[in-house]
């Protein structure tokens, strides 16, 4: 990045990149949000974009294969993202994101290969199945490790099935 | 209540987090923090000069100054922590997370201070992957009660 004071933008406070390109500083106060259609949804990623664009909020929607990118200020995007989960609540997953979409230090189509995050999707996204399955099935277990038991106890109860045989 | 998560960029820990009513606390925040700040510094990539110096302490001097620039990310998470749900033998490291002394030391620091911590194993089959979601739940409704509780006294 060069840190040169011709280089820098001073009247629209742009950040040089370093490959002549400038970087938006607007992107302060937005969040980014990604959701993440689990094996089994009942909708598309088609069905998803259009359902948020019918919500009329002003923020950036970015269709995925796996579901979408919503950027935009944190009231716009928590409320599409609360309305987008009620869709299917226990397929559809929210996955924190730093760059804000198409930034070009992390999208694909300016490195080339998929981006590092992407990978992490795809190993979490072998467990969902299950996981949608416990969150339709919720229960209360002990969280209390199984206690030891005295070695004359354990040698005991060996024995008494032992007799039993 | 604020949750700290390990792997700290999980998405699933994170979203069980969110559904529960809490906020967790993840790398992707101080990612953000980083990359969308219009100061001169906001690196185009991972570092600035500033990162390992903030990591100074976390770690020693003699520690390599990739472990000290981690800790920088991860600083904020177990400074602001309030629970913990540490997940280990997770598979992946991708990015920031990927290197195991970082890990090693944001767990440590984790286990050491006085918050409730539920330490889990990642699983491995499909009865071990529901019985982690019904611990999650556990943890986190029981913090929910616990706070109550303290607001009460």
């Amino acid at each position: 990045m060069s840190k040169k004071n011709e280089d820098i933008d001073t009247e629209f406070c742009h950040i040089p990149m370093g490959d002549g390109t400038y970087r938006d500083s607007d992107q302060k106060d937005k969040i980014t949000r990604m959701i993440i259609l689990g094996p089994g949804c009942e909708v598309s990623s088609k069905e998803l974009l259009n359902f948020l664009h019918l919500l009329e909020v002003p923020i950036n929607i970015r269709l995925t294969c796996y579901g979408a990118n919503l950027n935009g200020y944190p009231d716009d995007v928590m409320y599409a993202v609360q309305r987008a989960r009620e869709l299917d609540p226990t397929h559809i997953f929210i996955k924190f994101r730093g760059f804000p979409p198409g930034d070009p230090r992390r999208c694909r189509a300016k490195r080339g290969g998929a981006r590092e995050g992407f990978h992490q999707i795809e190993a979490e996204y072998k467990l969902l199945p299950e996981v949608s399955y416990a969150l339709e099935h919720p229960k209360h277990v002990d969280l209390n490790p199984p206690e030891k038991i005295p070695v004359d106890e354990f040698s005991q109860i060996v024995k008494e099935i032992q007799s039993k045989k | 209540m604020k949750v700290a998560i390990f792997p700290p960029n999980s998405m699933i820990l994170a979203d069980m987090i969110v559904r529960s009513g809490h906020e967790p606390l993840v790398v992707q925040n101080q990612m953000k923090e980083k990359v969308t700040s219009p100061d001169l510094d906001a690196p185009p990539f991972n570092m600035t000069e500033d990162d390992p110096i903030n990591g100074l302490k976390y770690a020693a001097i003699e520690v390599p100054s990739g472990v000290r620039g981690r800790m920088s990310l991860f600083g904020p998470i177990i400074e602001e922590a309030e629970a913990a749900i540490i997940m280990n033998e997770a598979p992946y490291g991708f990015g920031c997370v990927g290197c195991a002394r970082s890990s090693e030391l944001t767990v440590f620091s984790l286990r050491r201070k006085d918050i409730p911590v539920l330490e889990l194993d990642y699983p491995t089959s499909r009865d071990d992957t529901v019985e982690m979601v019904y611990k999650i739940n556990t943890f986190l409704d029981n913090l929910e009660n616990n706070g109550e509780d303290e607001a009460d006294d």
